[in-house]
């Protein structure tokens, strides 16, 4: 076999080697290759109509990210917070939040530091009565409907800014749009928040 | 010889395609279906008419072999609240009516919208160890509960489910063990359940299963089924109280390998019910018991030809499904299949109670007489080019003596607007005749990309107006399945059907518009650790109405559900 011919066949082989690689290194891989859990907190911003029905709140929680595809990552996010109504009539001080989403993150390779993203949010929430009063009696008046619990889904798109990477450690800002799918308009907020994660594998 | 033989009618049988937006429970695959007249009351009660069936039942109103282990509610086969344990895994289940108020409550003084209702569910089933698997779930279902719901509500005790507070209209709870090997697949499930049945009178009725057992076995070609229930009722309208101590099941011998080679296919097999009411009860079997011995039987001289046979018969009432199907000679990549198809008997559903009570009065669930259904049946599919399949399938079908209802009083209770109505189930003596015609139209791309798109068109002439339902004339539907790197998948369906109409359950008929629907599915799945996260949102674009009398409103609803399989 002459040497042009083994150059040939050694090229051939590594394409395919390349080529199969790039079979290998497929979703299985990269999915859940790299998993990072972070702390978040921030503030909330009703808009819209419900700019008169809540105050600004703080919120928390925790995030959890991983590889997904190439570029792509998962989140899932679970944060809490508590709505205090604006309107006096309201029969109580205010509502637990518990929301929890879950999409993608698209990190631009072009401008690094930012990733944009969305996905699906389902908000659980339930007012915080007083001892002394009974959910079936405040249910004709506002706010009533929260008395039980009360669970709603809707979308969020999120612009996340990275700020700082340190070995493990990285942090940075979110800030997320959410409309839920309520009635008899849907509600909008948004959350400006500073967070940090740290890589666990 | 080969490829037509069992390809070509696989083809056929899978030209209409159901949609892959997963339903929000199991045996509730109607609620995604473009191919027919498809209207829901609730998760325990549908009018399901496939097109291309002919006659003017509902699908699960007529008995088969097929629905040995669907519950029988009042008198339909219904795969919903299903008892079949599902695969070895973990998930959990949840979803939405969209429309709540949430903080919208604060501010919203004039016309609040109705409250919004869930679905839940939470189950798992271990891993087999030495064969032996353990099993529980709890899962109900809020979605279309505000049928009835004032009614309903002042009608039992307390919230009538396991969680929550809408007077769902099922919720379901059970555990227990399996056994599984190569030869053996048993089971032995416990659990107490909340039930809405929708009845002749059109009336909701309660029952509590407490508890209620189910034993499954199928041993090789044998299978058999027992369960006992201890419902009790309750009408708090009428301080009314009773129980029914129920034991049913059956026993079923299918053919087996050895026997499919055979011209001759037989299977066979026995169900039966037995009762013991106690108080007042609302409905009544017949001396208290049934028991249906049935056969099949399956006859193919030669390979294009095959003859299906399935008959029951007890000392009430007979029951006789055949088909005799021929594949024609074709072209290559081509496939024609002719048929005649016949239902002949004393009543579609030979299981079910026979009596109805309501208000002191007696409703008659049988007829006297028979029923006679022929269609006669011609479909197609060519495939062109390995990317692209064209089909369509037109029959003519004739109904004799097609099962109805009598209606002699209509009752409408503005308090809780409630219509219910007395009388007799009935025969519609006389023929009724329609003609169907059916085309569609598949494309895929490997295992990437799959798009159907399909239209369907009947005529019916003769009395239809005396049957429960008036079919929708048109469907159309079109449905999309992506799959991305083989690990995301969005599947979608949109689809029309025309106006259907409710002839004989309130003063003036009930018609349910016409309207487009759209689905779609989002799923993410990690075949490396057995996870998949799912999204789906249902009855998009489409008014929310209600499509059955007393029924509850079709809404927008969100589903998501996290599975992990062993």
């Amino acid at each position: 076999m002459g040497k042009l011919k083994k150059l040939l066949l050694l090229v051939a082989s590594l394409a395919l080697a390349a080529l199969a690689q790039e079979d290998s290194t497929k979703v299985e891989d990269i999915a859940f290759s790299k998993v990072y859990l972070g702390i978040e907190g921030g503030e909330v911003y009703p808009f819209g109509d419900l700019i008169d029905a809540t105050y600004n709140t703080m919120y928390g929680g925790l995030n959890f990210r991983y590889s997904y595809w190439k570029n792509v990552d998962g989140v899932v996010m679970f944060h809490y917070a508590y709505f205090k109504p604006r309107p006096d009539v309201v029969p109580y001080d205010g509502v637990h939040q518990a929301s929890g989403k879950l999409g993608l993150d698209w990190r631009f390779p072009a401008i690094h530091p930012i990733v944009l993203g969305g996905g699906f949010a389902c908000n659980w929430t339930r007012a915080d009565l007083d001892d002394d009063i009974v959910k079936d009696e405040i249910y004709d008046e506002p706010g009533g409907t929260l008395g039980d619990n009360e669970t709603e889904f809707g979308w969020f798109a999120r612009l996340n800014v990275v700020l700082w990477n340190f070995e493990k450690f990285r942090m940075g800002f979110n800030f997320m749009w959410e409309e839920i799918w309520t009635l008899p308009k849907r509600s909008d907020m948004l959350y400006a928040g500073i967070y940090v994660e740290r890589k666990l594998w | 010889m080969k490829y037509r033989s069992l390809t070509l009618p696989f083809l056929l049988a899978s030209g209409i395609a159901v949609a892959q937006v997963p339903a929000e429970m199991e045996g509730m695959e109607y609620e995604t279906r473009a191919d027919g007249t498809f209207l829901i009351g609730g998760p325990t009660f549908v009018f399901d008419r496939v097109m291309g069936a002919g006659g003017v039942h509902s699908e699960s109103e007529l008995w088969t072999p097929a629905k040995l282990r669907d519950r029988l509610l009042f008198n339909r086969w219904s795969g919903t609240p299903s008892w079949t344990p599902l695969e070895p895994g973990v998930w959990l289940k949840t979803g939405n009516e969209l429309g709540d108020l949430i903080y919208q409550d604060f501010i919203t003084e004039e016309n609040r919208p109705e409250n919004r209702t869930p679905i839940l569910e939470g189950g798992f089933r271990s891993p087999t160890y030495k064969g032996l698997w353990a099993t529980a779930r709890l899962f109900q279902d809020d979605h279309f509960c505000s049928g009835a719901y004032a009614y309903r509500r002042d009608m039992v005790n307390g919230n009538y489910t396991h969680l929550g507070a809408n007077w769902a209209m099922f919720s379901s709870a059970y555990g227990g063990l399996g056994y599984t090997n190569s030869l053996v697949n048993a089971s032995v499930l416990a659990g107490e359940e909340y039930l809405w049945t929708y009845t002749a009178t059109s009336r909701w009725i309660p029952s509590h299963y407490k508890p209620r057992v189910e034993a499954r076995a199928d041993i090789k070609d044998l299978s058999m089924t027992v369960a006992y229930e201890d419902i009790e009722f309750e009408n708090l309208h009428e301080k009314e109280e009773g129980s029914r101590k129920e034991v049913n099941g059956s026993v079923y011998y299918k053919c087996g390998k050895a026997c499919e080679k055979g011209v001759f296919k037989v299977a066979a097999g026995l169900a039966f019910r037995a009762v013991d009411d106690e108080g007042t009860v609302y409905t009544e079997l017949e001396e208290d018991r049934v028991a249906w011995p049935f056969m099949e039987l399956r006859v193919q001289p030669v390979g294009r030809l095959t003859a299906d046979v399935t008959f029951g018969v007890n000392e009430r009432d007979w029951l006789v499904q055949d088909s005799i199907q021929f594949v024609a000679p074709a072209p290559e990549n081509m496939g024609v299949v002719v048929g005649v198809k016949n239902i002949s008997g004393s009543r579609l559903n030979p299981l079910a109670d026979t009596k109805e009570f309501y208000d002191g009065r007696e409703i008659d669930l049988t007829a006297d007489g028979q029923m006679n259904l022929i269609q006669a049946y011609a479909s197609y599919v060519d495939t062109l080019g390995g990317f692209v399949s064209i089909g369509g399938r037109g029959s003519l079908w004739a109904e004799h003596g097609a099962e109805t209802f009598d209606v002699e009083e209509i009752r409408y209770r503005e308090k809780y607007d409630l219509t219910t109505r007395y009388g007799d189930v009935d025969r519609i003596e006389d023929w009724i005749k329609g003609v169907t015609a059916e085309l569609w139209l598949n494309t895929w791309y490997r295992d990437m990309f799959k798009f159907t798109a399909m239209a369907g068109f009947e005529h019916i002439e003769g009395p239809v107006d005396n049957a429960e339902v008036t079919p929708a004339e048109f469907y159309t539907g079109f449905m999309g399945d992506w799959l991305l790197n083989k690990t995301f998948k969005i599947s979608h369906s949109i689809r029309y059907r025309s106006d259907a109409k409710w002839n004989l359950r309130s003063k003036n008929p009930m018609v349910v518009k016409g309207d487009w629907t759209w689905d779609a599915s989002f799923s993410q799945m990690f075949p490396k650790y057995g996870i998949s996260l799912t999204g789906t949102l249902m009855h998009v674009l489409a008014d929310e109405v209600m499509e059955t009398v007393n029924g509850g409103y079709d809404r927008i609803r969100f589903i998501c559900q996290a599975k992990k399989t062993f």
